[in-house]
């Protein structure tokens, strides 16, 4: 039993009696058969179904008019923070609609049948009650009748078209006109239209039905043509509320972006404002981050020579709080000598900041004829031959490395600073490296 | 040049008041701040009020039709004679430094850029020369290309001397040490250092259009 009814989306008709059992507990068919049995009370069954037809909204009518219920799952509201394409309302909606109502959709395709057919029978019996009280003495007014049964199934008709569509084509206005939906809506007002001109003209004169639709026609054309400004605001209306949906979702999708990371670094910086270098840590820290979030360039060349530099550029930054300057010119797949290239760098970055103490620029250089990286620190230098044999760290993981996979590595160290210079050539060379490769990781490992 | 001892006059142009008094604070006693202005109107009005020597001018602001500083550049370019642009910006995007430098600014550096640079930077671009963060000097790599091409124009290529000097600005070089790595003197890099920034102003080559094409600069 749930609190509030909503018609399902498991449905024969409208979902009413399926809605109605949910709501009250009890099982879907009782329901459906005493809706069924009330109809033959002076058609009581039927009014009380219109009724709530019109009046019961759908399940999850409510998520999209933004009542109460929509934090209820969280479905909703995690949807403001995606950055959703104009159909995907829509699609997530029905989704939900789905996910609400599990069992009903797994029994679905079999009650529909047996539904559809127990409604014909329904019918028929209607049909014969009629024609037995008509032979019972009873009299019927068949020309009322029968046109007030074709006005009953066109309104039907075209509601169910209306029911299924309204939403989403207020969300989506290009879904609207599917074919199916378009003959199903028309077939529905013909109906009706057809139903109100028998009863009208109250006979059935073909010259007087001919001569009304012509006058009905008539009357339609004139309404539309005073209605057209109106109808073309309410369009564009609609077309304002869609665009007005798509930038609060992308508002919503900044604000949560600055929540979680520019609120959150701040209140860290109050927190540590004793201690300046962790406040321009994290500054540097958050800086960078909004940078490539606003200029949109993460992830973009993911896997590129660029992206891995930067990231590691990133981590010593990180590391030791004091800032790495990235300079690139050019590109370049990132292959294994070049992951190599990028691994060297990274200890010449750490080297710089650690030994130097100062920022680093890192100046990258990708052309035709190779790979060149440049990292310069301005600390007070060191002579590269004076350092030990056992001090692995230069030595090994830059220079050692850079070689094993076909490139070369410098480094000029003056009291003004320290630069390392790395080369690795393209073409050829880069080939020969390649085809060298597991033989160099096997070295690797071998130590 | 400047003479020695004589103030340089400049107006500094930011929509952040707090970021106009730290830099006001930051810079030498001998760089005189005559105006201040936060949007693209009043900055087009304070100088011409004024005729600073140098503006220091954030390239996004608020007024005007929206192109923030190249419009206030385009909006006193009768007097690009006389008053120098340098451009500031915590932006490194191609299409903010690259398009405020077409425009007309003598160079470009970021605001985390610390006091003693900034005014030798202004210092440097009142003497008529051009002041290239090593970003900069990136992007002008990246939109010449580092390859030495036969090109028609002489505005469209950059000499191998100045591949060098730009090269060494990219690694981070000073001026002075890019004099000193090359052997040749500072006022020779600066010379280097302002034909580049000519050809980046007024060179129409090819591949600078579509290099700016690609960055949406056009």
């Amino acid at each position: 039993m749930s609190a509030k009814m909503y018609r399902s989306t498991d449905r024969v008709v409208a979902g009413v009696c399926a809605g109605l059992a949910e709501h009250l507990g009890l099982r879907v068919g009782t329901v459906r058969a005493i809706m069924a049995g009330s109809c033959f009370l002076f058609g009581a069954g039927v009014v009380f179904y219109a009724w709530l037809w019109i009046l019961v909204p759908l399940a999850g009518d409510d998520a999209a008019s933004g009542a109460p219920q929509l934090a209820d799952d969280g479905g909703p509201r995690l949807r403001l923070f995606r950055p959703a394409p104009p159909a995907e309302p829509a699609a997530a909606e029905l989704g939900s609609g789905g996910a609400a109502q599990p069992q009903g959709a797994r029994t679905r395709p079999g009650f529909s049948v047996g539904a559809r057919e127990i409604l014909v029978g329904g019918a028929l019996v209607v049909a014969a009650v009629l024609l037995f009280s008509a032979r019972a003495g009873v009299n019927l007014n068949l020309g009322t009748i029968i046109p007030l049964g074709v006005i009953a199934a066109g309104a039907v008709l075209a509601w169910m078209q209306l029911d299924a569509t309204r939403r989403v084509g207020l969300l989506n206005a290009a879904k609207m006109d599917t074919p199916w939906s378009v003959a199903r809506f028309v077939a529905g007002l013909i109906l009706v239209v057809a139903g109100v001109l028998i009863i009208v003209t109250g006979s059935g004169s073909w010259a007087l039905v001919w001569a009304s639709v012509v006058a009905s026609v008539a009357v339609l054309a004139g309404v539309g043509l005073v209605l057209a400004p109106w109808a073309l605001k309410f369009w564009r209306d609609l077309q304002a509320e869609r665009a007005g949906r798509i930038r609060e979702t992308q508002r919503a999708e900044i604000a949560a972006h600055l929540h979680d990371s520019v609120l959150q670094t701040l209140a860290l910086i109050q927190k540590r404002a004793d201690s300046p270098q962790d406040v321009s840590r994290l500054a540097r820290a958050q800086e960078r981050e909004l940078r490539s979030w606003i200029y949109q360039d993460a992830g973009q060349d993911a896997g590129r020579l660029v992206a891995g530099i930067k990231a590691v550029c990133a981590e010593v930054e990180d590391l030791h709080g004091l800032p790495v300057e990235l300079v690139t010119v050019g590109d370049a797949e990132l292959g294994e000598p070049m992951r190599a290239l990028v691994q060297a760098t990274r200890e010449a970055v750490l080297n710089g900041v650690r030994h130097g103490g100062t920022p680093v620029s890192v100046y990258v250089e990708a052309g035709p004829s190779g790979v060149d990286v440049f990292v310069k620190d301005r600390g007070p230098g060191f002579d590269p031959g004076a350092v030990p044999p056992d001090r692995l760290g230069v030595r090994e993981s830059v220079v050692g490395r850079m070689q094993r996979n076909g490139g070369s590595a410098e480094i000029i160290s003056s009291p003004d600073g320290t630069e390392v210079r790395l080369h690795l050539p393209a073409g050829p060379a880069q080939a020969a490296a390649a085809t060298g490769t597991a033989r160099n990781t096997d070295s690797e490992e071998a130590k | 040049m400047t003479a020695a001892g004589q103030p340089i006059r400049v107006v500094v142009v930011d929509d952040h008041a707090i970021f106009r008094s730290g830099l006001k604070a930051d810079l030498a006693p001998d760089i005189h701040v005559l105006a201040e202005a936060a949007t693209v109107e009043e900055a087009i009005a304070a100088v011409a009020a004024h005729t600073p020597d140098v503006v220091l001018l954030d390239v996004h602001l608020p007024g005007g039709r929206g192109q923030g500083g190249r419009e206030v550049i385009s909006g006193c370019a009768g007097m690009l004679g006389q008053v120098k642009f340098l451009a500031l910006s915590v932006s490194d995007a191609a299409e903010d430094v690259v398009s405020v430098i077409r425009a007309g600014a003598r160079g470009y550096v970021t605001k985390s850029i610390s006091g003693t640079e900034i005014s030798d930077a202004v210092r440097r671009v009142a003497g008529g020369d051009a002041v290239f963060s090593p970003r900069l000097a990136g992007f002008v790599l990246d939109a010449f290309g580092t390859a030495e091409v036969a090109v028609e124009d002489e505005l469209d290529k950059l000499s191998a001397r100045e591949l060098e000097v730009m090269r060494l600005i990219a690694r981070g070089y000073s001026y002075k040490e890019v004099a000193k790595a090359l052997f040749i003197s500072i006022k020779t890099v600066e010379t280097h250092v302002s034909a580049v920034l000519r050809k980046l102003q007024l060179s129409s080559r090819h591949e600078l259009t579509r290099w700016a094409a690609d960055r949406r600069l056009l």
